[in-house]
């Protein structure tokens, strides 16, 4: 018989999907009469449109849905202190001021400490906002302006800053990654929901009052482009998120190895690597530009040069006429630089729940000087990173990436200098996001991924109380946890009811952990029953939030752990199935 | 099997959480009503309940209302005792707020049961229909807008109407339906309007030989008479025996109000007036200044309580505030709008006569909803509920009764975006009510199975013409009208526009609904 002779006909692909909507992620139980039944709410939510409907009528109404809830959510005591009113006080010198000044104004009240990006926003947001009403804005005169309509757009500007910048980059990605992974468009959906009511982001950018949303969503937008290949895209938007807000900077390494790692990875790719190495400086110098330009004027030089001088450009080798052009440039950049990044501070503000809070807690460390707590943090965060930084160096496989990146911002989050609790954002985000995986809904995934949210919005709650958000508090998380099915409403994750010919069996939890994760549960429930109804030992006021903390602590360096264990089995994985490849292809 | 996913539970729920994260919204004087109701209730002797004047918003509910308030009033003593002290007017401490936001959602679960009852009562083939109407009634914006941020106890009431035309399907449930629907009279009034068809209904079907017209069963007639007189005995019996049943007379039937409530609600006589306005001399009508003059008779000065200037409204809107008077048509009197009421409630109930099974029931009983929010004595546009919650248990009967839903659906439920004023609460109402109408309306469409007659095709053109209008004047009334004349000029005129695109299309539902109903 003659060999096949190529042809141009090749026979249509088969599609990945399985055929059964929900079986690699443990949506639905079969009754085994016949009768299906969803294994969370979540899932009954969309339990019609498990049949395929467009997307075109399921999209507008989650998308819907979610708003509600994140307008709700703004309904309590404005919170007319705090990072509202800072977020308000950018607005109006934005406004007002030249450029040179953005970072030099009356810094003791809220001076401007975020990058460039966020000062652009608001100066956009303050413009439109300015032409509404006037006295919202005005320079001095509008510092803690309590107006309803004022709230209210302050309030629009977090939602329409969301649902266009993080609330396209999740569907975009979620659309891709989970084509990627041959999930289902019907799990994907129950994972959009998921990701988009994601408790803690929506409490601290529409109660707390932030716009966080709008630097994640860079930072997806950036995964987006990474998955779909444009590494030229990612580095711009990540470039964006960065800033837009500093803290981006705990996704950094992986980004970095992950972009190297393309480059030298199967072969060199030098000129790939000067491409990136260009674009993302040349990104960098779009962002400042505008600053800088504002600073080349006579008048700003004039101010520039009266004003005291950032440490970090007294610490330059060089002395320039202060009423030079580059005076002006270096001055204004090293003064953002300043005002962004908090060398100054200590080692963590408040109590946080990481590492240092908790040894803290029992070892005092304000003993030891700043200088060698900052090596300290220095070298335990870069310990805690290298492995996975590693692992994205040697295999930069798209698929890879969000384990990756949850374990070194976890890594950061648990280590680093100067850590607020709100940055728990950034390692929940990737985490999140891997429900929409190949089986990331499965009991194990979804058991440890809603841990570390619930846990993450509880470990904020002493912030949230404080302003008043107590009742949003309680709500979006126990709807959360509702909805996926966890503790405290439901223990549906972790009940064992599959038999040994079920596909799914082998991730059921084992007896371990769902011990740990009760144990975690049952401490948070614990933890507000104590601090709802007993009052601190006298002399220690703080005791409550400091249990917390440690409580946290511990939770978020298990989770790490977790997360770690993942990323290293993914990649044995991975390895495997290649070398059996090859070793196929030699036969 | 059909799959009943998500269930009723598990949309209260999440329904539940949205409710809770808005108690600190906008609130109406409602709210201030039923704190003192609270106050009233729980500090006065009974004989005092309906003479209390220290508000200004007097009981005028019947007495088991009354005593509603009375029971929550007891759990209210252990929140804050202060919001029971009838001195205390405009009291919100946000315990109050919590509170009485609370029984809302509380009290809401009698709806919820009521339709978990609906549900089972349909035959098997109808399941998954009928739990779809009954997701569509819970999750109605009506109830989210009226009650939940509004404040009101239409959930509550409307839970025991369903109630009670569930009770009615069965013939052996039929005296337990007469009971309910007699003791949700004893709560509110207002459902006295649909009481002709209950009584219709129950006569026909129960109090005589369903074959033979006249052999009344006696026993039937004893046991309804006996029950229906000993609910009204218990509500209403104290007050005769304390001779104070003239007063309850005055509180809850206050006819010296207007034809027309203070936001028109879009019925016939909004049409009426605003034919009446377009009468005028154009001069008038199209000066800026009578326009804000006509804004703020009709808008404004009622909700804020602001005084209203009658002389310099006379001129131009002739006193409209007050009693309804009319440039150029004749006047219209109480009288007329009795006559018309009780003609439009009687053509259908004729039918149901001839015909008392469910189905014609729940017809008759919507298009009595329909005559009296039509052709009502001052009409508030809250009571469009009356004809959407009984509509929606037969909406999905066929495809022809949906067409004739579709409109009204989309009519009633942006007739009530005038209740909520605030920017606050303008993304809510709009964004909830187009959730519910894009979700139901396409589930609704799926759902309904084809018709065993043809439908009319003119009918359905028309139905859909108007559905597609609602968007462009959707986007016109909350943000079109505001670029073009920003916000304090003609701030009147999409309200103009809703009410009367409201009216048109409740009138051309309750026309196409009449058509169904006698063709069925």
């Amino acid at each position: 018989m003659a060999p096949p002779t190529p042809s141009s006909h090749r026979p249509r692909k088969k599609r990945k999907f399985p055929i059964n909507p929900g079986s690699n992620n443990n949506l639905i139980f079969d009754n085994g009469d016949g009768k299906q039944s969803p294994t969370f709410p979540l899932v009954s939510f969309l339990w019609a449109a498990r049949a395929g409907v467009s997307q075109w009528l399921i999209l507008p109404l989650i998308l819907m849905a979610v708003g509600l809830f994140r307008w709700a959510v703004g309904f309590q005591v404005p919170p007319m202190h705090g990072d509202f009113e800072a977020q308000r006080h950018w607005m109006e010198i934005t406004q007002h001021l030249p450029m040179a000044k953005w970072y030099l104004y009356d810094l003791q009240y809220w001076g401007l400490d975020y990058p460039p990006l966020t000062a652009y926003h608001s100066w956009l947001f303050g413009k439109i906002g300015t032409a509404i009403e006037p006295a919202w804005f005005a320079l001095d005169k509008s510092r803690g302006f309590e107006d309803p309509n004022l709230k209210v757009y302050m309030r629009a500007t977090v939602v329409v800053s969301e649902y266009l910048v993080y609330v396209p980059a999740i569907v975009n990605f979620l659309r891709r990654y989970t084509r990627m992974q041959g999930v289902h468009a019907w799990s994907a959906s129950i994972a959009l929901v998921a990701v988009l009511l994601q408790p803690a982001t929506i409490l601290i950018d529409h109660g707390h009052f932030q716009y966080n949303t709008v630097m994640l969503g860079l930072v997806v937008a950036s995964l987006d482009a990474i998955l779909a290949g444009r590494m030229l895209w990612a580095c711009i938007f990540f470039v964006g998120a960065l800033g837009f807000k500093q803290m981006a900077l705990y996704y950094a390494p992986v980004m970095f190895a992950y972009l190297l790692g393309v480059c030298v990875f199967p072969r060199i790719h030098i000129p790939r690597l000067i491409n990136i190495a260009l674009i993302t400086a040349a990104a960098f110098a779009l962002l400042f530009a505008p600053l800088l330009v504002g600073a080349t004027g006579p008048e700003a030089r004039e101010s520039i040069a009266s004003s005291p001088q950032p440490p970090l450009l007294q610490a330059l080798p060089i002395s320039l006429d202060k009423k030079s052009v580059a005076y002006a440039v270096i001055f204004q950049l090293t003064q953002t630089i300043h005002r962004v990044l908090p060398f100054a501070r200590g080692i963590f503000e408040d109590k946080v729940a990481n590492a240092w809070c908790a040894i803290h807690t029992f070892y005092k460390l304000n003993r030891f000087e700043t200088s060698l707590l900052q090596r300290a943090s220095l070298g335990a965060t870069l310990g805690s990173i290298i492995i996975p930084c590693a692992i994205t160096f040697r295999h930069p496989r798209a698929s890879l990436i969000l384990p990756a990146m949850s374990c070194v911002s976890w890594g950061f989050f648990l280590f680093s200098f100067q850590v607020h609790e709100k940055s728990v954002l950034l390692p929940l985000l990737p985490m999140t996001l891997s429900l929409a995986g190949d089986g990331g809904l499965n009991k194990e995934n979804r058991a440890w991924v809603g841990l570390a949210n619930i846990l993450g919005s509880w470990t904020m709650y002493p912030l949230l109380k404080r302003e008043e958000l107590s009742v949003p508090y309680a709500v979006m998380t126990l709807l959360w946890a509702y909805l996926i099915g966890l503790p405290p409403l439901s223990f549906e994750t972790y009940r064992s009811r599959s038999s040994l010919d079920d596909p799914n069996s082998q991730f059921e939890l084992n007896v371990f952990t769902k011990l740990l994760h009760f144990a975690f549960y049952s401490a948070m429930i614990g933890w507000h029953v104590l601090e709802a109804f007993v009052e601190p030992l006298p002399g220690k006021p703080d005791l409550w939030v400091v249990l917390n903390a440690l409580v946290g602590a511990g939770g978020f360096g298990i989770i790490y752990l977790w997360c770690m264990w993942k990323l290293i089995t993914q990649c044995r994985r991975i390895d495997l199935q290649a070398a059996e490849e090859e070793s196929r292809k030699k036969q | 099997m059909a799959e009943l996913y998500p269930s009723l539970a598990q949309c209260a729920i999440v329904a539940g959480a949205l409710k809770v994260l808005l108690f600190p919204a906008y609130k109406s004087t409602d709210f201030e009503v039923h704190r003192n109701w609270l106050a009233i209730t729980n500090s006065l002797p009974i004989q005092e309940w309906y003479y209390n004047k220290t508000s200004e918003w007097t009981l005028d509910y019947p007495p088991f209302f009354a005593a509603f308030e009375w029971l929550m009033s007891q759990a209210a003593a252990y929140i804050d005792p202060a919001m029971l002290v009838v001195k205390n007017l405009e009291y919100d401490s946000w315990q109050t707020v919590y509170f009485q936001r609370a029984t809302v959602i509380f009290t809401e679960l009698v709806l919820v049961f009521a339709l978990s009852r609906f549900v089972k009562s349909v035959p098997l083939a109808n399941k998954q229909a009928a739990h779809v109407a009954s997701l569509s009634i819970l999750l109605s914006p009506g109830l989210f807008i009226i009650d939940h941020i509004h404040f009101q106890y239409n959930g509550f009431m409307y839970g025991i109407m369903v109630l009670s035309i569930v009770l009615a399907r069965k013939q052996s449930t039929l005296l337990y339906s007469g009971i309910t629907f007699a003791a949700l009279l004893c709560f509110k009034h207002i459902y006295l309007y649909l009481s002709l068809a209950w009584f219709v209904y129950l006569l026909r079907a129960y109090c005589l030989d369903p074959k033979n017209v006249l052999r009344p069963r006696l026993g039937n007639i004893i046991k309804l008479g006996v029950c229906v007189v000993g609910i009204f005995a218990i509500a209403f019996g104290p007050f005769v025996q304390w001779g104070q049943i003239f007063q309850l007379k005055d509180r809850l039937f206050p006819f010296s109000r207007g034809l027309c409530h203070a936001y028109w609600a879009p019925n016939i006589w909004a049409m009426y007036s605003f034919t009446d306005r377009a009468l005028i001399p154009r001069k008038y009508l199209f000066s800026e200044r009578g326009l804000k003059v006509l804004l703020i008779s009709f808008i404004v000065a009622p909700r804020l309580g602001l005084p209203v200037n009658r002389e310099a409204l006379t001129s131009v809107t002739r006193g409209l505030v007050g009693d309804t008077s009319f440039a150029i048509l004749p006047e219209v009197t109480k009288e007329h709008t009795f006559l018309l009421t009780f003609v439009f409630q009687l053509v259908p109930l004729v039918k149901l006569w001839f015909r008392p099974d469910w189905d014609t029931f729940v017809g008759a009983v919507t298009l009595c909803g329909y005559a009296s929010f039509l052709f009502g004595w001052h009409v508030h546009e809250k009571a469009v509920l009356l004809i959407i919650i009984p509509f929606s248990l037969i909406a999905l009967k066929d495809r022809r009764y949906f067409s004739a839903f579709r409109p009204l659906a989309v009519a009633g439920h942006v007739s009530l975006f005038p209740l909520l004023f605030t920017a606050a609460e303008f993304p809510l109402k709009t964004v909830y009510t187009i959730f519910w109408l894009v979700l139901f309306l396409f589930v609704f469409d799926r759902v309904a199975p084809v018709p065993e007659r043809p439908r009319i095709f003119v009918f359905d053109r028309l139905s859909l013409l108007y559905l597609t209008i609602s968007i462009p004047l959707i986007i016109y009334c909350s943000l079109g009208h505001y670029l073009i004349f920003g916000w304090e000029r003609l701030q009147f005129l999409p309200l103009m526009f809703m009410s009367s695109y409201s009216a048109l299309g409740l009138v051309g539902s309750w026309i196409g609904f009449m058509v169904v109903y006698f063709t069925a």
